[in-house]
């Protein structure tokens, strides 16, 4: 038989195999088991409801076991032996942090962690919010989306003839290499290096600030809420004093920096900037996917909400962030924390630009080296639970989101 | 009112414009490849793609004199042409030390009374008082203006390469083999699990969410190896049923996450009412809750797409690399040998690729509409 | 029931779709081949109905040379073989041995990660007869067994690997037509060398291009850079120790290599493009600098399977051509040669399999590949007429005339390093990091 036959008859089995499951278990658990009739009736009813959910979530709960928890805990148990198989109890976690390699990932992966789902997601919602009132918007959604449809590798060959650099006598085929070449430190260069990107990046500096502060207020103002609550706040304002703190490094260096005008730069060798040219590359991929996800929910909306404050007077931009914005922040929360895990565990594109060198290692690069390059289970499992423990602020998140959400 | 009006039509051509900009930003990348895979390997790295469509003004690469030699009255002249029609040379020179040594029409002395002549066309004439069959030809530099170029070579190569025995239209089928299953089946499954952790109440309900989202997290890495034992130890090996499993195990997570919260957003009353009326959670979720949801399945429906489509990793480890196994990234990544590929293959591979999961998403677009639509209808 | 149903039609539409039947590139009987050695072992077995299954790191138009190789044992034996390749395939096969499905026979070029497989247990050694065989028919013969035997799971050595396909490393291309512009002639002692790289200084041209991207992989041209200046400056004995690192890789041997190779690459006028060129620039697009006008650079020393990568329409011989990386005069060394090659090896043993590496035995497994291009073979018993171009027959002689042959120290060395750290540090040199310091911490890098 032929694979595609066999595709086909898959997909009629599993489809078939899966609707029969839930059919037959529900009719199995209201005509058999617990009828709702005879004399138990009503604790036949209760008791059917309480299974039903157990019968629903089974199928998925047996994958999810058997394909994503059971390695989990695999890679705990190896992550205490070493390369000889000998148990070292935490000694593969301490050993990583000596390592400066790993340290830099750590950083790095902190960065990543803010810039990337921060920026794809405001990205995304602007894409939405655009394309959503105007009447060619599904093909500009099209064009957005379209790097979604490129493989991670496919996407840093583009990025890789986009940051080429060669010799200053040659013609460059990098096309910010020829941008850059363009300037030559005069009224030009002032305006589009210095004037207009510390304008923008003084507006964001102060929306951070802004959005810092009024994550803490109600804790500065004593309104109490529960420990989780309270934690998540500290946590969102360290990371805007945080992220403020890295903005006033730029402004100062963008007012005062000395430009080598006229030299061709390779990009991809900067230490620090480095990682954002890199992080550019997933934020434009990932974009495509806010976007599509946060116009469904833009368009659920109710449409009388926007009535009323257009009716009051609210202009566009109040609509967006003051009637918009909080009726979609569950589906922001699920486009962020998406993204943050692709986030903690793309290694393709490092590997395929810089593999960590010139100071961009990632923790998921960091492990497929320790896994397949070293041929180390012992630290690369070491370092694939820290990156699962980095996730452990977004699972607070989502719990405090879900239990807000049952209510 | 004409203040208002006038006020509303401003935003919308700010709207229009920063639209633009921000479509202009994202598609110029994928737009300089796909340039860049209409012209030859020693173009790309020849000049920017922007500058493809200019005529260019270039040294070109170095052009060893050959032809047949014909006697003319006691001289052994070898004529013909250099260049392809529409160069235009403005010097040229037979040493690499000195390109530029002369003017089109100029003659060069090379010495025992061998001449030769480059026109600004590119027609050369080498002329020698002797016969030049042992003679080391000499190598003509120039620097000229040549025309655009482009060329669908890259593509053919890519579609009709017979390397290896496999045909790209073979790997096609088996990623259409892989991918069409391995969407389906995890948003069924996913579907039931997310309808039963938006809507129905059993203690340890918010655990299990924070246990799925979770596990969203577990690098795939990881999981290769015990999953790859297990399906050795249960005998299915490495084959199509296995990458169904891998692939539907791996996608779960994201896809009850991502239906999850699109299901709690439903309209309670409507699901409510249903109660009400004695319709029991099965029908609840087949009557109602499916049809509501479909723009939410219709997008993950994509992302999954997307990701088994473009999947490597995957595919190596629990399909197989044979001819009736490899799939279209494999057989792509193959195509550029042993060594690494060159820009001209990578970027025609690219766009081989990237051809169904587009038409994927065009088609799918009008259900994502269509099913928000009969969403908002209460 | 359904599972297994399944199942065995998947195996069934395998079993159809691996039975192709190829056509034999040289018809038996002939041109100078070796078809003695070839009808000896096609009376020998007959092996009709089993399959093999084959996994090696070629690709592309490798992979269309040895199936041109594989028809041969198929014609002969009549077992079904598949080969395949992948990219990371060396992942992949970790990753197959380690849950269970491995490959009958695979191919590895890098000796040391085959001594992990072997260590662990995934191997099946070969008998001693082969061990014997190979020193006795392959040229430095002794070293080509060596480097295929290792410890076991139980720890006693033995031969595991069957050394197949050389390359020469230590070659420096060149553009003929550029040197008979400029008047240069090829230099024969390392002092010669330096001369011309002078001299090329001094006429206002640049020496050398040297690119070490690689994307992933960026470093390791340069790693080759240092093996071959350490043959140069250290007797065999000492490389030796520092691959197995009982030479510490900071010991001031290995940082003269590694400074040596920094006369070159580190000094802005000796490379294309100045130091800072050398770590970005991509190893494939660096040997066009020997070819652009007026050219970029004068030599670029890489190993024998660098021409796939020269402009398209160059002929080798004529458009370019190589000479030998030569050594010091006044360093009585010999002339080594730094190598590479691939090593096959039985992860399932079968008749089939054992027969495979029967089949590498003969002549005309070689000879078969060695008449197209890229394949030089340490074989003594192949008729060198053979070789496809004059260019593999040089590499031949090169091999043949090594006084030290050692093969590529950073394949042997663990991953960590060989495929690790010395490639990041390396990076880290020619951007500017002492080649004391870098030394330092590859040794701290390398598993206890």
């Amino acid at each position: 038989m032929h694979p595609a036959l066999q595709a086909l008859f898959v997909i009629v089995i599993g489809v078939g195999g899966c609707v029969f499951y839930f059919y037959a278990s529900n009719i199995f658990l209201d005509k058999v088991l617990y009828p709702a009739r005879g004399p138990n009736a009503g604790r036949n009813t209760n008791r059917a409801n309480m299974i039903r959910p157990w019968l629903f979530l089974f199928p998925a709960l047996a994958l999810l076991c058997l394909y994503l928890a059971y390695p989990v805990f695999a890679t705990a148990w190896l992550s205490v032996f070493n390369r000889d198989g000998a148990f070292v109890g935490l000694g593969n976690y301490s050993a990583m942090f000596a390592e400066p390699k790993f340290v830099e990932s750590l950083q790095n992966n902190i960065l990543w962690l803010i810039v990337v789902p921060a920026a794809a997601t405001a990205f995304g919602l602007l894409a939405a919010q655009l394309t959503d009132r105007i009447k060619w918007g599904n093909f500009a959604k099209s064009l957005i989306f379209m790097p979604m449809a490129i493989s991670f590798v496919g996407a840093s060959v583009i990025f890789k003839l986009i940051y080429d650099s060669r010799d200053a006598n040659l013609s460059q085929i990098g096309l910010i290499n020829a941008v850059w070449l363009k300037f030559d430190g005069g009224v030009g260069s002032f305006l589009m290096l210095r004037l207009v990107p510390f304008v923008l990046i003084g507006c964001l500096f102060l929306a951070i600030l802004w959005a810092g502060w009024s994550v803490l207020r109600p804790l500065v103002q004593g309104q109490g809420g529960s420990i989780l609550v309270t934690l998540a706040r500290l946590l969102g304002a360290a990371v805007a004093l945080f992220l403020g703190y890295e903005l006033a490094i730029w402004l100062y260096g963008i007012a005062t920096n000395e430009l080598p005008y006229g030299t061709p730069q390779v990009w991809l060798q900067k230490p620090y900037w480095n990682n954002f040219f890199l992080m550019a590359v997933l934020v434009w991929i990932q974009t495509g996917f806010a976007m599509v996800i946060l116009s469904a929910a833009l368009r659920g909306v109710p449409e009388d909400t926007i009535e009323a404050a257009t009716i009051d007077g609210a202009n566009p931009f109040q609509i967006f962030f003051k009637i918009k914005v909080p009726q979609i922040m569950g589906t922001i929360v699920v486009v962020w924390t998406t993204i943050t895990i692709t986030v903690l565990k793309v290694f393709d594109i490092v590997l395929a630009m810089t593999n960590g060198q010139w100071e961009t290692q990632v923790l998921a690069n960091y492990m497929y080296d320790k896994l397949f390059r070293s041929l180390d289970w012992g630290m690369g499992s070491a370092s694939a639970m820290i990156i699962m423990l980095l996730v452990t602020p977004i699972l607070i998140w989502n719990v405090i989101n879900a239990r807000k959400e049952m209510r | 009112m004409d203040g208002i009006a006038g006020k509303k039509s401003g935003l919308v051509w700010a709207v229009h414009l920063s639209t633009i900009a921000l479509v202009l930003l994202w598609v110029v990348p994928t737009f300089g490849l796909l340039v860049s895979s209409f012209r030859t390997g020693d173009q790309i790295v020849g000049s920017g793609w922007w500058q493809s469509l200019s005529t260019q003004v270039q040294q070109l690469a170095a052009v060893r004199i050959e032809g047949d030699e014909v006697e003319r009255d006691g001289v052994f002249v070898i004529e013909g042409q250099l260049y392809a029609a529409g160069t235009d040379v403005s010097a040229w020179g037979t040493s690499s030390r000195e390109p530029e040594a002369y003017e089109p029409g100029a003659v060069a002395d090379l010495g025992d009374g061998v001449t030769l002549t480059v026109g600004a066309d590119g027609g050369f004439v080498l002329s020698s008082p002797s016969t030049m069959a042992d003679l080391r030809m000499p190598r003509v530099f120039a620097t000229a203006s040549t025309p655009p170029e482009f060329t669908t070579g890259n593509y053919s190569n890519v579609i009709a390469s017979p390397l290896a025995g496999q045909s790209i239209g073979q790997a096609f089928l088996n990623t259409m083999t892989v991918a069409i299953p391995a969407t389906i089946i995890p948003i069924l499954v996913a579907a039931f699990a997310a309808y039963a952790l938006a809507w129905m109440d059993f203690p340890g309900r918010a655990l299990l969410v924070a246990f799925v989202v979770g596990l969203l997290v577990v690098p795939l890495q990881l999981a290769l190896i015990p999953l790859l034992q297990f399906h050795n130890w249960i005998g299915i090996g490495k084959g199509y049923l296995g990458i169904w499993m891998a692939h539907t195990g791996f996608g779960l997570p994201l896809a009850i996450y991502l239906l999850r919260n699109y299901m709690v957003g439903l309209p309670r009353d409507i699901i409510e009412n249903a109660k009400v009326d004695g319709a029991t959670d099965f029908q609840i979720f087949t009557k109602i809750i499916l049809p509501l949801s479909f723009p939410a399945l219709a997008s993950f429906a994509i992302f999954q797409f997307l990701w088994t489509w473009n999947d490597l990793l995957v595919a190596l480890v629990f399909l197989g690399t044979g001819n009736d196994q490899q799939v279209l990234t494999g057989n792509i990544v193959n195509l550029m040998g042993s060594r690494g590929g060159d820009w001209e293959i990578l970027s025609a591979s690219a766009f081989v690729s990237i051809a169904v999961p587009l038409a994927v998403f065009f088609s799918m677009q009008r259900f994502l509409v269509r099913g928000l639509l009969a969403g908002s209808v209460k | 029931m359904k599972t297994k149903l399944l199942v065995s039609a998947a195996a069934l539409a395998l079993g159809a779709g691996g039975a192709m039947a190829q056509d034999l590139k040289y018809p038996v009987g002939e041109g100078a081949f070796n078809w003695a050695s070839y009808t000896a072992f096609d009376e020998a077995n007959n092996l009709e109905g089993q399959s093999l299954t084959i996994f090696g790191p070629w690709r592309g138009e490798d992979q269309v040379l040895v199936e041109s190789m594989l028809a041969y044992y198929t014609a002969a034996t009549g077992v079904t073989v598949s080969y395949s390749s992948s990219e990371g395939y060396e992942q992949q096969l970790i990753i197959d041995a380690e849950a269970g499905s491995p490959p009958d026979v695979a191919v590895l070029p890098q000796p040391g990660l085959i001594a992990d497989l072997a260590k662990r247990g995934f191997i099946t050694p070969l008998s001693a007869e082969t061990a014997t065989w190979l020193t006795d028919n392959y040229g430095a013969g002794a070293s080509w067994a060596a480097l295929g035997t290792y410890p076991g799971a139980d720890g006693t050595p033995a031969l595991y690997a069957f050394p197949y396909k050389a390359d020469v490393k230590s070659l420096v291309w060149y553009s003929p037509d550029n040197f008979a512009d400029a008047g240069y002639a090829v230099p024969t002692t390392m002092e010669e060398l330096m001369a011309l790289t002078d001299q090329i200084v001094a006429d206002g041209g640049t020496p050398w291009c040297i690119g070490l991207g690689s994307g992933g992989a960026t470093g390791w041209p340069a790693t080759d850079w240092v093996e071959d200046m350490m043959l140069r400056t250290q007797p065999p004995e000492v490389y030796d120790a520092w691959v197995s690192n009982s030479l510490p890789f900071n010991s001031p041997e290995v940082v003269g290599a590694i400074e040596a190779f920094g006369t070159f690459a580190k000094t802005d006028a000796y490379v294309a493009g100045g130091a800072a060129a050398v770590a970005s620039t991509d190893f494939r697009d660096s040997p066009k600098g020997l070819f652009s006008s007026p050219p970029q650079c004068y030599m670029h020393r890489q190993a024998s399977f660098i021409p796939s990568f020269f402009p398209e329409g160059t002929e080798l011989g004529t458009d370019a051509d190589f000479f030998y990386f030569p050594a010091y005069a006044e360093k009585d060394l010999g002339s080594p040669v730094l190598g590479a090659g691939t090593l096959a090896f039985i992860m399932k043993d079968s008749p089939a399999a054992q027969a495979f590496i029967e089949f590498l035995k003969t002549p005309i497994a070689h000879e078969v590949w060695m008449a197209q291009t890229g394949f030089v073979t340490p074989h003594k018993g192949v008729s060198v007429d053979l070789y496809g171009s004059a260019a593999l027959k040089k590499q031949g002689e090169i091999l043949a005339n090594a006084t030290t042959f050692r093969f590529d120290g950073s394949d042997l060395m663990p991953g960590a390093v060989g495929a690790g750290s010395f490639w990041t540090g390396m990076v880290d040199f020619v951007g500017g990091k002492s080649a004391q310091e870098v030394a330092d911490a590859i040794q701290a890098s390398w598993p206890k």
